[in-house]
Formats: structure tokens, sequence, C-alpha cells
């Protein structure tokens, strides 16, 4: 069982000087919350805002690379987590076969909001992230912590 | 397939990444290519994340998770394309423009890359990268500014 998942928002977390994609699904019954790195988060952000920076980033390269052959991203799945490492697959199309390339979550993510792709999470993923994890980071949550999203 | 080097021509230079150096003053990395006889250098400016993406390439690193670089290398093998090398082209106002040569089965497809894209991917894919003299020639001029008005920022600040 996957369940389609849209990217909420990004949260800068000061403690692991590190972002977080929210990912929540359509009813908002489910949240998965996703640690990234600095620029891995900045490739997401870019595309959340729509913002085309003056030469291309490299997923605007990743996106080239398969518009000049024709491939297309069907859908994105992030599909396991272990010892908080997830792992996604991203299911293309090419010359009417399919191909399932392994990918990190946040590379998967930042491409499939630039080619305008689905993101799926398996039920597994979101069971063993249960948000209590989140929710009890969001608490210990400083009111100033949010304006550092901007530096 | 096997990947075709360009023709030797008088147009392209060949070189490779001799180190990656920290800009402490910018928060940017400089990555350093020179010539096989090491009379041509070529400093090119890129971000802290980029240099640290080749930084990894260079050293032939294998990350537990691909990173983006060897994502589009999987992307290339998945689809049998292959990566026949990259060629950094043009610069303007201090902005590198890079091209990435591509092949699949016998046509030829050019992609338009930042330098510090296509230098990584040439690093993952182990393919050469060539710089057009033009771009060489012009360093000198446009660029060596740029690196001693840095150096002066550096002297001043220490």
């Amino acid at each position: 069982m996957i369940t389609q998942m849209r990217v909420k928002g990004l949260i800068f977390d000061p403690y692991n000087n590190a972002y977080i994609v929210v990912l929540r699904d359509e009813d908002n019954a489910d949240m998965l919350p996703i640690w990234v790195g600095k620029s891995e988060a900045s490739a997401i952000g870019l595309a959340i805002e729509n913002v085309t920076a003056p030469r291309p980033m490299t997923h605007d390269l990743m996106k080239s690379f398969l518009d000049v052959f024709d491939a297309k991203v069907i859908s994105v799945v992030i599909t396991d987590l272990n010892d908080n490492t997830y792992y996604a697959k991203i299911h293309l199309t090419y010359e009417d076969s399919e191909y399932t390339v392994d990918s990190r979550p946040s590379d998967a993510i930042a491409l499939a909001l630039r080619t305008n792709a689905p993101i799926f999470a398996s039920e597994s993923v979101i069971k063993k992230q249960s948000s209590d994890e989140l929710e009890q980071w969001l608490e210990n949550l400083k009111p100033e912590d949010f304006g550092k999203l901007d530096s | 397939m096997t990947p075709v080097n360009p023709e030797p021509s008088a147009a392209l230079v060949e070189v490779k990444v001799k180190q990656v150096l920290e800009d402490s003053n910018t928060d940017t990395k400089i990555v350093v290519l020179k010539n096989e006889d090491g009379s041509e250098t070529l400093p090119i400016w890129v971000g802290a994340s980029e240099g640290q993406a080749i930084r990894l390439a260079m050293d032939h690193a294998v990350s537990p998770r691909p990173m983006s670089h060897d994502l589009i290398r999987s992307f290339a093998d998945h689809l049998e394309v292959t990566i026949q090398h990259v060629v950094l082209t043009d610069v303007k106002s201090s902005t590198y423009y890079a091209t990435i040569h591509l092949a699949s089965k016998g046509v030829d497809r050019t992609l338009d890359a930042r330098p510090s894209d296509a230098i990584a991917l040439a690093l993952r894919a182990t393919r050469p990268i060539y710089v057009t003299r033009d771009v060489l020639s012009r360093r000198t001029a446009a660029n060596l500014d740029a690196w001693v008005a840095k150096l002066e920022t550096k002297n001043i600040e220490t």
C-alpha cells in the first residue's frame, strides 16, 4: 500500500542544523518528516517557491537530462526507513519501458516537484515514522527559531 | 557503445581537477583545474555544497546512499545513455557555462549545465573535462582581478 503525499513545508531544525521536509497525505491524517541537508533543502525550497535560478541547478539538470531523451518521471515513492536513513525509488518511462531508479528521498522529491510527478510513501514507512518524533521536536521549539528560515 | 572523445582540437584543452580549496571569506570553494603539463591553471569559484560534491567525487568516496550526481549517472545507465565528456564553454561576468555531451543510440545530445555539475558528473562517470582555449585566455584578464581582490580582502582581515 502506498499513500500519496504532498510537500507541506520546509522547517529549519536548529538542534541538528538541518532541515525537515514535511510530507502530509491528502486528508492530513498522516505526516512524514524527512531530515535533509542544507543544499538538499534549498533544491526543494526553490521548487516549492517556483523559483527559476539563472543557471540550471542540479535537479534542473536532472530534469533536462530526462527531457532531452523524452524520459518521463511517473512517480516517486519513499519506500523504506532503516537506521534513520530513508530510501526512495524514482519510476521512469522511456521508450515504452519502465525503469525504477534508487535514490535519496531528497533527490526524488526535488525532481518530482520539478516534473509535477506525484510523491507517494509506503505504508510501512509512515507507520515506522510515527509523527511522535516531530511533535516532540515542535514542542521544544522556541518562537525565535522560526526566524531562522531565511538564514 | 564506446564513448567517443572529441577529435584532438586546438580549441579544447583537457584539464583535471587538482584540488578543491576553501575560500573562508565567502563560504565558497575554489576548484583548481590544470592541464596535463601544468602550464595552464583555471580556478573556478563554486558553492560550498557543489565543492563538496566535487571533492567527494575526486576521492572516489562511496556514500551509503547515491548522491545527486550518482543519480544522474544511474539515469544514464538505465536509459543506456553514454556520458561522453564535459566542456567549460564560456565565461560571462564571472559566471561560467558548461555543456555535458551525451550519446544514445548514435545520437549526440548536449545539455547546458553549471561547471560544478558538469565537473562532478565527469568525475563520477570518469569521463574527460575540457576547457575551451577561449575561456582559458579570458581567465587571465577578467578573473585574476577577482582572485586578487579576494586575496587582498583576506590580507586585510588577518
